[in-house]
């Protein structure tokens, strides 16, 4: 069988050093292992231990092997065979390590990553054997080098489906790989995807989950709240991105993004004295995703003012569809995942709209006599200064307003906006992560009717739930109809209300959590101290 | 981009679009909703067996016993013997003391009626089944519904009272009360208490000896709630010793009881009396006075629960 080139040539690369190539049916080794490793992966007793997911590992494994038995068989018929060659693209592997940084030091505080790591590997057999099968379906060469990396990081950085669910986990890889190989455009005379390859993948999964409710079947709630149990997860994403930054020139889209974050939620609280994201200025899985998802240079804008303005958009994207999310009852965190789609869309847009204005405008005059090799640094110096700023102002790793349930029901007291729905949300949450407390807060409102319409079954409910998580209040509001029991939290439930996003409290002592509690508006344990 | 190039690119279109259609259409039919939290920690149960109907239970009335009152007794108004003395019980545990003055308390209570069998798996299921917030529970029929936590007991009853209230299947003397205001709901422990010993302080239901004849204790396995009918039992109440402990509505603390006041400190984590003992304990554990105490979000294959009706 002769060793042919593609039909197609192979895509316009940069970055790559010295390149190896390999090409025959050889080639065919790569799915092959990948599909094998998966075979592997399926041995594992984190696979084995649930019927679905081991299902799912041999399912990759099986249409991986299938398609190469397809592949093979029009392989002969044609005559022709592909290649493969060898490229280490710095921006591929460079993203790949600051990814893989941020998922080691959330997982040392998060234990569900490191019981993720066979599941990251499955998807990274899956990544590389499907991506060079499309490749060869195409009847171009694959570029073997670390690409799968970053988009399988990035993906599982926001989203992971449950083990008994886990299959479309292995869809949502291939349609990010789909998005990136058949929705393209020309762009600059060169055919190039429109899409992040996993940010296209999260929004039409997301859109998927919001429409039909399905969130519960992800992790996602938990991966969007459990970024801040890694103490200082702030600085720290802001040192990782640097590094990304330092490279590859992305300081004025992430920079922007985060700048119009912050002022936007400054301007809000300012209006309205409540902060807009409940717990911080900008919630530190958005904070990831300005850093990691948006800023990818294939799918931004190319000048730097489009830069600045795709950072913008980012920013007031991610703030009107967390306000827009909650009206419509989903769950916000899909925020920072919704918008990266509808601004690749744009890029063409910016980069067209900015080439209009003329170089001697005001729009231009800030960047005028600036080498673009130099202007990255300035402006990473500057987005250093700003950063500094903010964090020294308290509103990165510190204690927040918006942590304190104290503050919202004071706020919700006094009818500050949003401040109602906000308390009920903080509660919800709390709820769902065992508070009694907080379960039969819920319940008493539910019954009451006074924040929420008045609702006999779901306020049963919530009282079930914490009275089976020992709070006796909530028990009595069961056995009497009638009751509305409240009490205090408990020192479980202050371990959980008073994290402040990251703490670890569980070994606090009571004393410590009675100090803190005071510190946080709790009037009971103020007097608790003084007593 | 050749013909064969632009063939391939929509059929990766057509592809994509098909797995983005099945995705939206797999999500929609297996998304679980937004449930309450309670009903979310549900779903993760198994789903029990059918709620058949057994010989000596009526169909046309939940499930109940096919009796006149539908298996409820009457417990006459009035003072009983509570508590133990051990002069009298030496299997008396310390809990058992009514007060630091005297050993046994003579409260009074208003009338009531308690059910003479144990709530049984198909009962339960009925309620299970028709609720869809409360997942079934596995078992045989017969059996006492185990494996359900305080607050799914109470959900039952409550499920129950909205049934009989507004059904012509319940015997007027029941519907008089439940118009009347009485609930039906968990026996509080000085209810359970007075209908297993009777008024005169009897140590076991059917007397002061442990005759094993007349419980199901002391290793035995589980059995079906009408395997223990017991006339010489005080009110002719079946398990009152054995077969599986029975939750109350009491939290527990010390003695005395006060009747007119049962309601525990609401700061204190919630810890409810459980009475009877089980097919697995022994005859210290099986006495009528004998105060064990269930965690309300505990689920045990030794724990259930029968229910009373009594006034507010």
């Amino acid at each position: 069988m002769p060793a042919i080139a593609s039909k197609r040539q192979p895509r316009q690369d940069s970055g790559e050093g010295r390149a190896l190539a390999f090409s025959g049916e050889k080639v065919l080794a790569l799915p092959v292992a990948a599909a094998l490793g998966l075979l592997l992966v399926s041995l594992q007793s984190r696979v084995q231990e649930n019927p679905a997911l081991l299902a799912s590992t041999l399912g990759a494994a099986t249409a991986l092997l299938l398609w190469l038995g397809w592949q093979w068989l029009g392989m002969r018929r044609a005559g022709a065979c592909p290649a493969i060659r060898l490229v280490a693209r710095r921006q591929h592997y460079i993203q790949a390590l600051v990814q893989g940084s941020v998922l080691l030091y959330w997982g040392y505080y998060w234990s569900p990553v490191y019981d993720h790591f066979w599941l990251l590997a499955a998807q990274l057999l899956f990544a590389y054997g499907f991506d060079a099968l499309l490749a060869f379906s195409r009847q171009r060469e694959y570029l073997l080098g670390f690409g799968p990396f970053p988009i399988i990081f990035s993906i599982n950085l926001f989203l992971w489906f449950r083990d008994d669910w886990f299959y479309l986990q292995f869809l949502m890889i291939a349609a990010g790989f789909m998005g990136k190989e058949y929705v393209r455009w020309m762009r600059d005379g060169r055919s190039v995807h429109i899409f992040n390859p996993s940010a296209f993948a999260l929004g039409l999964f997301s859109l998927a989950l919001i429409a039909t409710g399905a969130t519960g079947l992800t992790w996602g709630r938990e991966i969007a709240s459990t970024l801040t149990l890694a103490p200082n997860i702030y600085t720290f994403l802001f040192f990782a991105g640097l590094v990304v930054m330092s490279v590859f020139s992305i300081t004025l889209v992430a920079g922007m993004a985060a700048v119009s974050l912050f002022a936007l939620s400054g301007m809000y609280f300012a209006i309205t004295g409540v902060p807009y994201f409940i717990d911080s200025e900008i919630p530190a899985a958005v904070f990831l995703g300005l850093h990691l998802l948006v800023t990818d240079p294939s799918t931004s804008p190319r000048t730097p003012l489009g830069k600045a303005l795709f950072g913008v958009l980012y920013g007031l994207g991610v703030f009107a569809l967390y306000t827009l999310l909650g009206a419509l009852g989903a769950p916000t965190f899909y925020d920072k995942l919704l918008c990266v789609p509808l601004l690749n869309l744009s890029v063409i847009a910016i980069d067209r709209a900015v080439k209009r204005i003329p170089s001697q405008s005001w729009a231009m005059m800030w960047k005028a006599g600036w080498n673009p090799a130099r202007a990255n640094p300035a402006h990473m110096a500057l987005w250093v200064a700003v950063f500094a700023g903010v964090s020294l102002a308290g509103h990165t790793d510190s204690r927040h307003t918006g942590d304190s349930v104290p503050f919202w029901q004071q706020a919700c007291a006094e009818s500050r906006l949003n401040a109602c729905g906000r308390l009920l949300q903080l509660q919800a949450t709390y709820c769902g992560d065992n508070s009694a407390w907080a379960c039969n807060e819920l319940g008493a409102h539910y019954r009451e009717g006074r924040l929420v319409e008045a609702d006999a079954e779901l306020a049963l409910a919530y009282f079930s739930r914490a009275c089976e998580l020992k709070s006796m209040a909530a028990c009595q509001n069961l056995l009497r109809g009638d009751a509305l029991l409240r009490s205090p939290p408990g020192d479980l439930d202050l371990r959980l209300l008073l994290r402040e996003g990251g703490a670890n409290l569980l070994e606090a002592h009571p004393a410590e959590l009675r100090r803190r509690a005071c510190e946080h508006g709790w009037a009971f344990a103020c007097a608790e101290n003084r007593a | 981009m050749s013909a064969d190039g632009a063939a391939a690119g929509r059929s990766g279109y057509l592809l994509l679009a098909a797995i983005v259609a099945f995705v939206f259409f797999w999500l929609d039919r297996n998304a679980p909703g937004d449930l309450p939290p309670a009903a979310t920690a549900d779903i993760a149960r198994v789903g029990g067996l059918d709620d058949d109907s057994s010989a000596g239970f009526r169909a046309d009335a939940w499930l109940l016993p096919d009796e006149a009152l539908l298996g409820f007794v009457e417990i006459p108004a009035g003072a009983f013997i509570m508590g133990s003395d051990p002069r009298r019980d030496p299997m008396a545990y310390a809990n058992e003391r009514w007060s630091a003055q005297s050993r046994q308390g003579n409260p009074h209570l208003p009338g009531f009626y308690i059910g003479r069998y144990e709530v049984t798996v198909a009962q339960f299921n009925r309620f299970a089944g028709s609720s869809g917030r409360v997942s079934r529970i596995a078992g045989e029929a017969a059996h006492p519904a185990t494996g359900v936590t305080w607050p799914e007991a109470l959900a039952y009853a409550r499920w129950l009272d909205g049934q009989m209230r507004l059904s012509p299947a319940t015997p007027a003397v029941l519907r008089q009360a439940l118009e009347a205001g009485w609930r039906i709901s968990l026996p509080s422990e000085a209810q359970w208490e007075k209908a297993a010993r009777g008024v005169g302080g009897r140590v076991f239901p059917w007397g002061l000896d442990p005759a094993a004849g007349n419980a199901n204790f002391g290793g035995g396995a589980l059995r079906a709630v009408t395997g223990g009918d017991c006339p010489q039992c005080s009110h002719g109440l079946a398990d009152m010793a054995g077969n599986v402990w029975e939750m109350t509505s009491s939290p527990l603390r010390d003695y005395p009881f006060d009747p007119a006041g049962d309601a525990p400190a609401i700061g204190a984590d919630a810890l409810f009396v459980m009475r009877g003992g089980s097919h697995l304990d022994g005859a210290n554990n099986v006495r009528a006075a004998v105060r064990g105490a269930v965690d309300p979000g505990a689920r045990s294959a030794v724990i259930g629960f029968r229910l009373a009706i009594a006034p507010p």
